[in-house]
């Protein structure tokens, strides 16, 4: 260093051109917005004696009662029946569509449009025509994660290694090139990734009890909403075994026994009255002044719409409280499950409490906080703070036990603050703003708990069979959603590797 | 097959040419202004340091010789999730209908599969067919990627280091038979006695440039010292 280098300031790193100093420029501005913003958000806890509450619920988390509900092992199986087949169509619909989503420009804004709405929102919609059923269950399931599917497997395949399959000659036919090149290059992490959504359609089926289907999530919720802990600790039990035990009763051997298995289970189908579906579509859905051609009313139309400007701005704040929520509870929690810290002991405690973190579905964690403060955006907020903070958390665990430190010795704070986090934290970063497309959908969500966000209109707006208003909502719903993911996607550092198309020779100039 | 017209060797046997060409990929330009004939029957040995545009001479001479050139790239470029066997058969995809090419992969053809267990028997190959390719050797995969080249069955041997990742008796032997399967060869190599004893001629690069280009029986050991010195 030269003698006439001033030492830097405290600011100095902030003004750099870096990537290092882009991000933490993005970091803090999030955290300033969010700070600005809070006094905004409404945090109030309107119970009595919450901690007597929690206690109880405690004890019956200790004391679970497994012989309380009825038919447990019914509702356990008609969950993976539900999650099991919403997956298998979602597949089924979405691989055809993620071999054209790269090219159309239709297929895309389709698939945004369809995962920008929550699988309950589309539970609800289709309850209105199928009832309590199977088909309300699984379209709801696959749907949105058909387009889901679409998009991901898309980018899958368009990251594979281009190397064999240019070794191949350009008179391949189609058909033998994807079999013998793309698929088995990709087969891996399209599995991967199925499995994972598989855990997520677990969830999912979890909540459509939310809604009245019977899977485990509606025992739970009458459980807990009657006070009846000790069954809802059972039931809440009988839920992180199934997620814990994944591995194995959801081997990829097993699965064309359990998809035989459950499609018994699946029930009970709707006998559909095609008037009244026609009925639904062509008229209940649509503003009435639009239908009748009517155009001068629409703007009274408008005006019966429920306050919509305090319901959007809750579920931006909710949305942006969430998302700092969840870094700051990753960058807490990610050394407790990472090699580089603690032992033995403390890494597997750590990694436990970080699994029923991660598996309780967020509008369920989000319930059970909720009849501890009462509603408003606290629970909400701790619910999908925990919840996403401890799945990037453990993202971030593996990729920073992939880092070997390179000075020896170096431990405790230093470690995460010299040799580990500015490695990471990119990465972090990166699944953060991926995140927050679904926690932004999951901040409308919890409307459905009293929270006054989007969802909770779109909830009442159901409850008073306003299905025009209902809709009109989800579109306002999904359109915010979409926006949000755009946003997050410029704001994105590109630090999740991405192999670099093989350089191809080509001729420059034209001299060729 | 399908034959183009540069690839076909005109009178003077020229299969490709390149005329003040100007070769690079994206926006990067690699040889500004290059001059080369490539024979019938020639056995080329191409040399330089890492980085000086072997590869991309290669290509550029692989998109130019289309369906006449057997492609063996750097890094071999495998499958690592099929089979050694499968990965071999690719070398010919093009040449089977896409039917028994789906079957293929269920049930291996019986015709290619003898075949294929020809080559992989003299490659040192045998009994690896119904391996995963990711869990071959280095060396193993390298002969894996050669053996589809071979299996390719065309006129010129485009190959980009393929015996990089094997041992020198063990390379001259596969250059070897490379030779003997193919009457034209273009080849990248850091070995230069390989290239000496395998070769008839040499082609040096350096700096976008043919700065050697000349019989390998009137070149010595010593006189290819000019194209690896860092300077």
């Amino acid at each position: 260093m030269s003698r006439t280098d001033a030492p830097a300031g405290w600011f100095s790193w902030l003004r750099g051109d870096n990537v290092g100093a882009r991000l933490l420029r993005l970091t803090l501005i999030m955290l300033a917005i969010m700070l600005v913003l809070l006094p905004l958000a409404d945090l109030s806890i309107t119970t009595r004696d919450p901690w007597k509450e929690l206690w109880r619920m405690l004890q019956g988390m200790i004391l679970p009662d497994i012989t309380a509900t009825e038919s447990p092992l019914h509702a356990l199986l008609l969950t993976i029946a539900f999650a099991l087949w919403g997956v298998m169509l979602g597949i089924v619909l979405g691989f055809p569509l993620a071999l054209i989503f790269m090219r159309s420009r239709l297929v895309r804004t389709l698939c945004a449009f369809v995962r920008a709405i929550h699988e309950i929102f589309w539970a609800l919609l289709f309850l209105q025509v199928f009832g309590l059923s199977a088909i309300t269950a699984l379209a709801a399931i696959a749907l949105p994660y058909a387009a889901t599917f679409a998009k991901v497997y898309a980018e899958i395949l368009a990251q594979i290694d281009r190397g064999p399959s240019q070794t191949l000659s350009p008179r391949t036919d189609r058909l033998s090139r994807f079999f013998y090149t793309e698929l088995p290059l990709a087969w891996q992490r399209l599995s991967g990734y199925t499995r994972y959504r598989f855990e997520c359609a677990l969830r999912a089926s979890v909540l459509l009890g939310f809604v009245g289907l019977p899977t485990l999530g509606y025992y739970l919720e009458s459980a807990f909403r009657q006070g009846r802990y000790h069954e809802g600790g059972a039931l809440l039990w009988a839920f992180y075994l199934l997620i814990a035990l994944l591995p194995w009763w959801a081997h990829r051997r097993l699965l064309v026994p359990w998809l035989v298995g459950t499609a018994f289970l699946l029930g009970p189908w709707p006998s559909v009255n095609p008037t009244l579906l026609w009925q639904f579509v062509s008229h209940d859905i649509w503003p009435q002044p639009l239908l009748e051609g009517d155009f001068a009313a629409l703007p009274q139309w408008f005006g019966r719409l429920p306050d919509l400007l305090p319901a959007i701005g809750n579920t931006l704040l909710l949305g942006l409280m969430s998302t700092v929520g969840s870094l700051l509870v990753c960058l807490l929690a990610w050394p407790l499950v990472s090699r580089h810290f603690g032992n033995r002991t403390t890494r597997t405690m750590g990694r436990g409490a970080l699994i029923v973190m991660r598996s309780t579905p967020e509008l369920l964690l989000a319930f059970i906080l909720l009849l501890l403060t009462g509603p408003s955006l606290l629970p909400a907020w701790i619910a999908l703070s925990l919840h996403n903070g401890a799945l990037i958390a453990f993202l971030a665990a593996r990729h920073a036990d992939e880092v070997t430190p390179g000075l020896p010795g170096i431990r405790g704070i230093n470690l995460y603050s010299h040799e580990l986090l500015p490695r990471i934290y990119p990465g972090i970063l990166a699944l953060l703003f991926y995140r927050a497309e679904v926690i932004m959908r999951e901040t409308a969500l919890l409307g459905m708990l009293g929270v006054v966000t989007l969802g909770f209109q779109i909830d009442s707006s159901f409850e008073y069979l306003m299905f025009d208003q209902a809709v009109a909502l989800l579109m306002v719903t999904a359109v915010i959603n979409m926006a949000v993911d755009v946003l997050s996607r410029r704001l994105r550092p590109d630090a999740l590797p991405e192999r670099r198309h093989q350089p191809r020779p080509a001729p420059v100039g034209d001299s060729v | 097959m399908l034959e183009t017209a540069t690839a076909e060797p005109d009178v003077s046997g020229v299969i490709a040419e390149f005329d003040h060409a100007c070769l690079g990929h994206d926006d990067h330009v690699v040889f500004p202004d290059l001059t080369l004939h490539i024979s019938q029957g020639d056995r080329i040995a191409l040399l330089g340091r890492s980085g000086v545009g072997k590869s991309t001479l290669l290509d550029a001479l692989r998109t130019r010789l289309g369906d006449q050139g057997a492609w063996c790239p750097q890094a071999n470029a495998l499958v690592p999730t099929l089979s050694a066997y499968h990965n071999i058969y690719m070398g010919r995809l093009a040449h089977f209908s896409r039917w028994q090419n789906l079957t293929n992969l269920l049930r291996p053809n019986r015709a290619c599969w003898q075949e294929i267990s020809g080559l992989a028997d003299m490659l040192g190959l045998d009994g690896l067919l119904r391996r995963q390719v990711d869990q071959l050797s280095g060396g193993q995969q390298q002969r894996v990627a050669i053996a589809r080249a071979l299996y390719q069955k065309r006129p010129v041997f485009i190959g980009d280091e393929p015996v990089a990742s094997v041992d020198p008796r063990q390379g001259a032997r596969l250059l070897e038979l490379i030779n003997t399967r193919h009457q034209t060869c273009v080849v990248a190599l850091h070995q230069r006695e390989l290239a000496l004893a395998h070769f008839d001629r040499i082609i040096g690069l350096d700096e976008g440039r043919i700065i050697i280009d000349a019989p390998a029986s009137e070149l010595t050991s010593h006189d290819l010292d000019v194209l690896y010195v860092t300077d």
